[in-house]
């Protein structure tokens, strides 16, 4: 247990330290993910013409929400995996004895460190724009948003991993999560919250892992309707899924891999 | 007896290729029906490496070291044969076994680019293992020997090819592996460097008791670490034994030098041997080894010689030879 967590310690200040050497990709990479915003001046001004159910301020306080959900559930391990395999550079992980998928979630958690001050930034400044949509959730629904947000980054991350294990029998799969992406975009939450959606795509997507990833912290957050029990079952779900899948994946595909570039 | 430390019998690795033609059509004809071709990068192959040795693995590019190293190590999977690393079987990688050994290659890196070296040796400490105290008493005593003590607080990407690939050295064998498996260590390296790199890997072996496999193009890495050689050529082993034994079997020739009082046309010397170098007041030829006293006499005797010498052919001169012949 002790080297455990000397293991986990060190992989995430080190990884840390490492993203820290990017800062500046990662504030920009931050700011490319600003869609919600546009999504909430839309609706906030549908709003204003009493067109839709909420008022103009839930939307600001949901989507400002979405926003904070989404940057902490990016992931890239795909990339890294395919990347990694590539180049042959997933040799010197191999050779160590630990599996390579903690490094790769050390590198997310530790630039989790340097993303979460900078969204902080982006917080101050929505606050200073939109003061009135600022409403305090209570501590019971911040911590479910937040527990839903700490397992929907589990699931992007090993759903992530599991597309990025694909490269070991087709070399680059990095393409193949832009498919995982455009269903988290339409049925997350991300382009509207989820209770406009008709009766039965919610109903639909309530068996998908997508509407759990960014509306159901978004929702706990900014005060709108969710059923946080059967979401978080449901991501606790997923992870085991997306898991298993991922180790399965890993022993098969170990038998693929070339070393190739090593 | 003591257990070999690498036992491999029969060892073959099989890659399949896709095949694709040039050109639009090409690549068409890729799409549609993909071809693939199946090659043999290691055939059959048998040895043993007793533990405490150092062996050299030579052969040209695409020979199958590297492919041979991968199995060993355990990053890809034999297609057929049998393997045992260190009482284990490599592709498991069960942690007893990756804590026993390491891979250095010479054109790859392990260390993290932008951070210093510091910070890859603190995930190496934690990763095998290693108490703080003692891994700071390793650092300083490799960082000694490679005498980069003053660059482990510098990034990695600042290092020059030298610095850089002592680090990989530092962090390779930071967990004291009793089987080291070395690709290309000098690789690009300048000559004070390789030599630094020389004696790291021999003092390290002398300190720990280490076995060694060593590539090389370098044949002074061979000649100044390895007792023993393995030959691979398209896959299959051509040699195994001592370095003056391939010498001896195949070079069956000494390499006579002449100094002259006058220049001797290369007609005058082609019924001696084979003539490398003549024309001038030198000349250089290749004599078989059982006709060398006669011919060193008659040469004495027919002309006006000022010096005489023999000597062993270039040991890269030998290699090369066995690799266009592809026999040995």
């Amino acid at each position: 247990m002790r080297w455990l967590l000397r293991k986990a310690w060190t992989l995430v200040a080190v990884y840390f330290a490492y993203m820290l050497e990017y800062r500046g990709e990662i504030f920009f990479w931050m700011l490319s993910g600003i869609t919600p915003f546009f999504f909430m001046s839309a609706w906030t001004v549908a709003a204003g013409r009493g067109l839709t159910v909420y008022g103009a301020d839930d939307y600001a306080r949901y989507f400002f929400a979405v926003f904070v959900a989404r940057q902490l559930g990016i992931v890239w391990v795909h990339w890294n995996m395919s990347e990694d395999v590539r180049s042959g550079k997933l040799s010197f992980r191999l050779l160590q004895p630990l599996d390579p998928a903690w490094r790769y979630l050390a590198d997310h958690v530790g630039e989790r460190g340097v993303r979460l001050p900078l969204l902080a930034l982006v917080g101050l400044v929505f606050a200073w724009l939109y003061p009135q949509a600022l409403v305090w959730p209570g501590p019971g629904r911040l911590a479910l948003g937040l527990l839903a947000a700490a397992l929907a980054f589990g699931v992007n991350f090993s759903a992530s991993y599991v597309v990025g294990l694909l490269s070991l029998w087709l070399e680059d799969a990095t393409e193949i999560y832009n498919l995982w992406y455009v269903a988290v975009l339409f049925f997350s939450g991300m382009l509207a919250p989820l209770s406009l959606y008709p009766e039965p795509v919610q109903r639909a997507l309530v068996w998908t892992p997508f509407p759990h990833l960014v509306y159901l912290p978004a929702a706990l957050w900014s005060g709108l309707e969710a059923d946080a029990a059967r979401g978080l079952l449901s991501l606790l779900a997923w992870n085991l899924f997306f898991f298993a899948l991922g180790r399965l994946l890993w022993r098969l595909g170990r038998r693929h891999y070339s070393a190739m570039g090593a | 007896m003591e257990a070999p430390a690498v036992l491999a019998e029969e060892l073959s690795k099989v890659f399949l290729v896709a095949a694709k033609e040039p050109g639009l059509m090409g690549t068409l004809r890729h799409f549609v029906r993909r071809r693939y071709r199946r090659i043999k990068a290691v055939n059959n192959v048998s040895f043993e490496i007793t533990p405490g040795e150092i062996v050299g693995f030579l052969g040209p590019n695409g020979a199958g070291k590297t492919t041979t190293l991968k199995m060993l190590t355990g990053l890809i999977y034999p297609t057929s044969g049998e393997l045992e690393v260190l009482g284990h079987v490599p592709y498991r990688r069960p942690a007893a076994f990756l804590k026993q050994i390491t891979l250095v290659m010479g054109n790859k890196q392990q260390l993290i680019w932008d951070l210093p070296v510091l910070d890859s040796l603190r995930i190496n400490a934690a990763v095998y293992e290693i108490e703080p105290a003692e891994a700071r008493r390793r650092t300083r005593e490799f960082a000694e020997l490679l005498e980069i003590e003053d660059i482990l607080t510098q990034p990695v990407r600042k290092l020059s090819l030298g610095q850089r690939m002592k680090a990989e050295l530092l962090a390779s064998l930071f967990h004291l592996p009793r089987l080291l498996f070395l690709d290309e260590p000098t690789l690009g390296l300048d000559v004070n460097a390789q030599i630094a790199v020389r004696r790291f890997l021999r003092d390290y072996r002398e300190r720990y008791g280490a076995t060694l496999l060593l590539t090389s193009h370098y044949m002074a890495d061979i000649e100044a670490l390895a007792g023993r050689v393995l030959v691979i050529h398209r896959g299959s082993l051509l040699y195994d034994g001592d370095l003056e034994g391939l010498v001896e079997r195949f070079a069956p020739y000494r390499e006579v030098r002449l100094q002259l009082e006058r220049p001797l046309a290369a007609a005058e010397l082609a019924g001696y041997g084979e003539v490398e170098e003549a024309g001038g007041l030198r000349a250089r030829l290749l004599v078989e080894r059982r006709r060398l006293t006669a011919v060193v006499a008659e040469l004495l005797a027919r002309f006006a010689v000022r010096d005489l010498s023999v000597t062993e052919p270039p040991l890269e001169e030998v290699i090369a030879r066995v690799f266009s012949e592809g026999r040995v």
